[in-house]
């Protein structure tokens, strides 16, 4: 009686893994044919910025071949081994930090002076940190404005909206790629626990030798 | 994942780290992708970009490939399925999580599934030969 239930678990354990395995394989092909919409999106923008403001300007030879740190980058949180990255790493965007301010311009985090709070008595404090509030807000806002533009002003002083349009919908699509390495990672994991489940039972089936 | 550490018997630290995102693909993406702001260039004029063209040989994407999956500082390397196929041998035996490896779209070869080496490495789970040998 032990053994059949110590038995559906372990069978209910390793259905567990495979649809794991499964539905991250799923998140995975979804995510990815979400991205080519927002990829087509942004090559339009693309060409017809280069459309109005001219092929030399809106191409390779416009690039910044001088010494500068990506405004746009990875935070990496994963277990090291020495020099190697082990288990199940994840990603996350950071944009637009500045040169000047190395942490995240757009790491929007609500602060709790935005959230409501019951009752008269706390109202001109509440005001007051809520002015505090949007003032940090307008000052990232600012800073991400500034990263932006300076991006821009690669190709150009007046640059065409299309150029900002295309700006906006390479971000997003960086967004979902940053998404796509997520489940891509998570993916990896279950596959591997899935096939050392599978080598495990064909041991138990082999038996040992005697 | 425990298991895993104690069979390492190295010391495993929790690390949060900062690094850049490679691309290998043409000229409208990596163009594209500057814009957002991942474009990186170190003092000795290296970048982490390549852009592709029909001048563009295969032993230097294959280079930047090398290049690209051996840095420390990158984590994540996107590179256009067709200039994968190029190179399909480099990209499927590489196997380590990071850099991860994703394979996008470009404006003239769509997103294949059944060309992505992630998915060419999983999708041996649901062949007919591992379910037959599941039930030998």
């Amino acid at each position: 009686m032990a053994e059949g239930a110590g038995g559906a678990a372990a069978n209910g354990g390793s259905d567990e893994k495979v649809l794991d395995f499964l539905d991250s394989v799923d998140s995975y092909l979804t995510t990815m044919e979400s991205l080519a919409p927002i990829l087509r999106q942004g090559w339009f923008d693309l060409a017809s910025a280069r459309h109005s403001m001219g092929v030399f300007r809106v191409s390779s030879a416009s690039l910044d071949l001088k010494d500068h740190s990506a405004s746009t980058y990875l935070q990496m949180v994963g277990h090291e081994s020495d020099d190697s990255f082990v288990g199940q790493p994840s990603f996350s965007l950071c944009k637009w930090a500045s040169a000047d301010n190395k942490s995240c311009c757009s790491e929007e985090e609500i602060p709790d002076s935005q959230l409501r709070h019951r009752g008269t008595s706390r109202l001109s404090e509440n005001q007051e940190q809520n002015s505090n509030g949007d003032d940090s807000l307008k000052t990232v806002d600012d800073l991400v404005k500034k990263e932006r533009s300076k991006t821009l002003s690669v190709f150009g002083t007046l640059v065409s909206p299309k150029l900002r349009t295309a700006q906006l919908s390479f971000e997003t699509a960086l967004e979902v790629l940053v998404e796509a390495a997520n489940i891509r990672s998570s993916m990896l994991s279950a596959y591997s626990q899935v096939q050392k489940q599978m080598e495990d039972t064909r041991e138990g089936e082999i038996g040992p030798i005697p | 994942m425990v298991g895993y550490f104690q069979m390492a018997g190295r010391a495993q630290i929790a690390t949060k780290s900062s690094a850049l995102i490679a691309m290998i693909a043409d000229e409208d993406t990596v163009t594209g992708l500057l814009l957002a702001g991942v474009g990186n260039v170190d003092l000795r004029r290296k970048t982490n970009y390549l852009i592709v063209d029909s001048k563009t040989t295969v032993k230097a994407i294959e280079d930047a490939f090398k290049d690209f999956t051996t840095r420390e500082d990158i984590a994540i390397v996107l590179i256009s399925q067709y200039v994968a196929n190029m190179i399909r041998f480099l990209v499927d035996s590489y196997n380590k999580p990071v850099p991860a490896i994703l394979e996008i779209p470009s404006k003239d070869h769509p997103y294949d599934p059944a060309h992505d080496s992630v998915l060419s490495r999983v999708k041996y789970l649901f062949s007919a030969e591992s379910v037959a040998s599941g039930r030998r």
